[in-house]
């Protein structure tokens, strides 16, 4: 683009250039006001509000009383189910994220590398992402029924009923079904992008790749893995944020049952705040304000371990 | 040529037409938001209630908005603080923090109190005041299998009710023919699991000492609740419970007893009703189904075993901030008229707050309704299921505990006993 494209345009009426800027600026409010007041009533009010009644006992009625930082000590240094809550949520972020992230590139470059029924394939693998969390829930609950679910149906069948399990009833288990089913889901939506990735490879580093001889697994530790790197980092991020807040799946699967073990921190907070009959959001107010700190912290942290702010689009 | 008078006229028209029609003295809208959309008996009592009141009152129409419960009490938390909400609303007798936060107007002389039952109105009595109508009521029932009963060779007791040491010898017979003892399951619901515990724990200690329990004035620790806890772990170990019963949702329990695969009993709220006379296709139980009710076992030692669990559901409070409180309060009595309550068991199959009087039963469930006011006879009532009267890290401790993991056979008697303990107990 020139400079002179940037001139202010001469209107039909004869209006001076320094009207045309007017008009600019006018157009440009009528823009962005609609998008700052929506950013402000819905983003910044809320999260605003969300701090203030972290400071708060709070009735419904708005009448709180200040409490300072009391919320956040019980919490810190009382509230054992918190801490169980966080242990569930950094146990299911860390296997989660590494394990859907390789996943989906696994499938991916299965897909790539031209499998047999690879378009059946891509479309089976996909159409989880499709369904809601309700749906997927139900499905897998039914699966890990302990009398008729397929699962033990299948160990049973093997021979291997030994194995059998109530896969969500067992504390020992019931975090890790959850993670399988969160991982069925999503897996298909890691494959998409990765695969995308892959298609978008200058196809003349990969054939320079060949003519050296280079094997596949040099060919995918490399060149590929290398060049596909700004796209599993922001997968990574963008998983690890999405199992930070994991809520529906565990809602509907065990509510955070059995003895806790499934508990996550926004499930314990919406426990806080809407199934322990009170209106006091205040506390649940801090877990939350607590909760996000953590969260840009640590995304923070990874983005300087990458050492790839630059190149994150999340 | 057009008159100063003629102008005058016109403009006074015009005004009118610019206001609206001219205003009836009770030209009023009552707002009422209900739950329990999807029960059509329910809807239909509570618009006739409606129609009825506005015969009564021309120019005043009653609009309900039907809601399920989730979003029902999330519109009410956005409209009540703000001052806004219904006139009318549908509310159970857990939520207290209405009346705790001044958000519902007390009653005691807004409504007609001859109809209800006396231990329906305590429910939603508070510090002297009643803050509520409650309208559905129901007590907590152990249904069984007559056939199953019978093929285990064991009769019930006359007066419908096993000793501990019986009723436990009964769940092992049924496990070792291959028969599921007690039907439950917790997929979905913080109570279920509880039922025979909670009901032990009454009988034992009497409705004093259990409300104390419940209100953290008693110790989980004392010798009879640890009695109890050891009674309901022997039910456990011998298999009392299904294998899926941590996944096992409410429906799908009903489906259990008395469909497929069947089970002996089933400890359950009278509101069992509302899902088993159904057809079939629906999910309901089979016409011809031997259904029964005995009381929950006697406990040995017991302070009160004629003791039950009696609790009120659907109820619908007045906004304090409401401007027809005296014609919300109409409404209300409307919903509690005698002929309401007796078309609602009728229609809705389940016991009310309402007095109905002496009611001769009809009709395909008339022997059910007869045997279950049998069990009523001479029961003292403890008012309020445990999820209800809980509130905060004891209610948490009640549902993943006393609900779930207990009869789920993941806790010793000890660690129950403690984790109980670590959430109720103030002492």
């Amino acid at each position: 683009m020139t400079a002179s494209e940037l001139q202010p345009v001469r209107t039909d009426d004869g209006l001076a250039s320094q009207g045309a800027r007017q008009t600019s600026r006018a157009t440009l409010l009528a823009f962005v006001v609609p998008a700052v007041a929506i950013f402000v009533l819905f983003t910044l009010y809320p999260v605003l509000r969300t701090i203030w009644n972290s400071t708060q006992t709070l009735g419904p009625m708005g009448n709180g009383t200040f409490v300072g930082l009391q919320n956040f000590e019980e919490i810190l240094f009382r509230d054992k189910t918190f801490w169980k809550a966080v242990s569930n949520t950094a146990i299911f972020t860390i296997v989660g994220t590494i394990a859907d992230v390789a996943g989906g590139l696994l499938l991916a470059l299965c897909l790539y590398a031209g499998a047999p029924m690879s378009r059946t394939l891509r479309v089976i693998w996909f159409t989880p992402v499709l369904m809601s969390y309700v749906v997927v829930g139900i499905i897998w609950t039914w699966l890990y029924d302990y009398d008729w679910g397929l699962i033990n149906h299948i160990l049973r069948w093997i021979g291997l009923g030994a194995l059998e399990q109530s896969w969500l009833g067992d504390p020992n288990t019931a975090l890790w079904a959850v993670l399988v089913t969160h991982l069925w889901k999503w897996l298909g939506f890691n494959m998409i992008i990765c695969l995308a990735a892959l298609s978008a490879l200058p196809k003349e580093v990969l054939g320079a790749a060949e003519l050296d001889a280079c094997g596949w697994w040099a060919k995918l530790v490399y060149v590929i893995t290398p060049m596909l790197w700004p796209t599993l980092l922001n997968l990574t991020v963008l998983s690890f944020i999405g199992k930070m807040m994991m809520f529906d799946l565990v809602w509907i699967m065990t509510g955070g049952g059995p003895l806790w073990a499934t508990e996550t921190v926004s499930t314990y907070v919406y426990k806080r705040a809407f199934n322990w009959n009170t209106f006091n959001l205040g506390y649940p107010s801090a877990i939350a304000v607590l909760w996000s700190g953590m969260i840009i912290a640590f995304v923070l942290l990874m983005m300087r371990l990458f050492r790839q702010r630059e190149r994150l689009e999340f | 040529m057009i008159s100063c008078r003629n102008i005058v006229v016109a403009a006074a028209f015009a005004a009118l037409a610019a206001t609206g029609s001219v205003a009836k003295a009770e030209d009023v809208t009552l707002t009422v938001w209900s739950h329990e959309a999807d029960e059509p008996a329910k809807v239909a009592l509570r618009e006739q209630a409606a129609r009825n009141l506005e015969a009564k009152h021309p120019g005043l129409t009653v609009k309900i908005t039907w809601y399920e419960k989730d979003g029902l009490n999330s519109a009410l938390r956005t409209a009540l603080p703000s001052g806004q909400g219904p006139d009318v609303f549908y509310v159970e007798p857990d939520q207290v923090e209405y009346i705790t936060n001044g958000l519902i107007a007390p009653l005691d002389d807004l409504v007609n109190w001859n109809n209800i039952y006396d231990w329906a109105r305590a429910v939603w009595t508070h510090d002297g005041k009643t803050w509520a109508l409650p309208e559905e009521a129901y007590t907590d029932e152990l249904y069984y299998n007559k056939d199953m009963l019978a093929k285990l060779g064991a009769k019930l007791p006359d007066n419908a009710q096993f000793s501990q040491a019986d009723f436990l010898e009964l769940v092992k017979k049924a496990r070792a023919a291959d028969i599921t003892p007690i039907a439950a399951g917790v997929g979905d619901r913080p109570y279920p699991g509880a039922y025979v515990l909670a009901e032990a724990l009454l009988r034992k200690l009497g409705t004093d000492d259990y409300g104390k329990l419940l209100h953290g004035q008693l110790s989980f620790e004392d010798p009879r609740v640890v009695g109890v806890f050891k009674w309901v772990k022997e039910l456990v170990d011998a298999g009392a419970y299904p294998k899926n019963f941590m996944t096992l949702k409410l429906g799908e329990s009903h489906h259990y007893f008395y469909q497929k695969p069947g089970a002996l009993t089933f400890p359950m709220g009278s509101f069992y009703s509302g899902r088993a006379f159904v057809p079939v296709d629906q999910g309901g139980q089979a016409a011809d189904f031997p259904l029964g009710i005995m009381q929950f076992p006697a406990m040995d030692g017991a302070a009160c075993n004629e003791c039950k669990t009696v609790a009120v559901g659907a109820s619908f409070a007045v906004n304090a901030a409401s401007k027809h409180k005296e014609l919300a309060a109409e409404y209300l009595n409307e919903l509690a008229t005698p002929e309401m309550g007796k078309r609602w068991i009728e229609t809705v199959y389940l016991q009310t707050a309402v007095k109905t009087g002496d009611i001769q039963f009809s009709g395909p469930y008339a022997a059910y309704f007869t045997e279950l006011m049998d069990r009523q006879k001479g029961a003292k009532y403890f008012t309020g299921m445990p999820v209800d009267v809980l509130t905060g890290a004891c209610k948490d401790a009640f549902v993943q505990v006393m609900n779930k993991a207990f009869p789920g056979g993941l806790m010793s008697v000890d660690e129950a006993v403690k984790a109980m303990n670590e959430g109720c107990y103030k002492g």
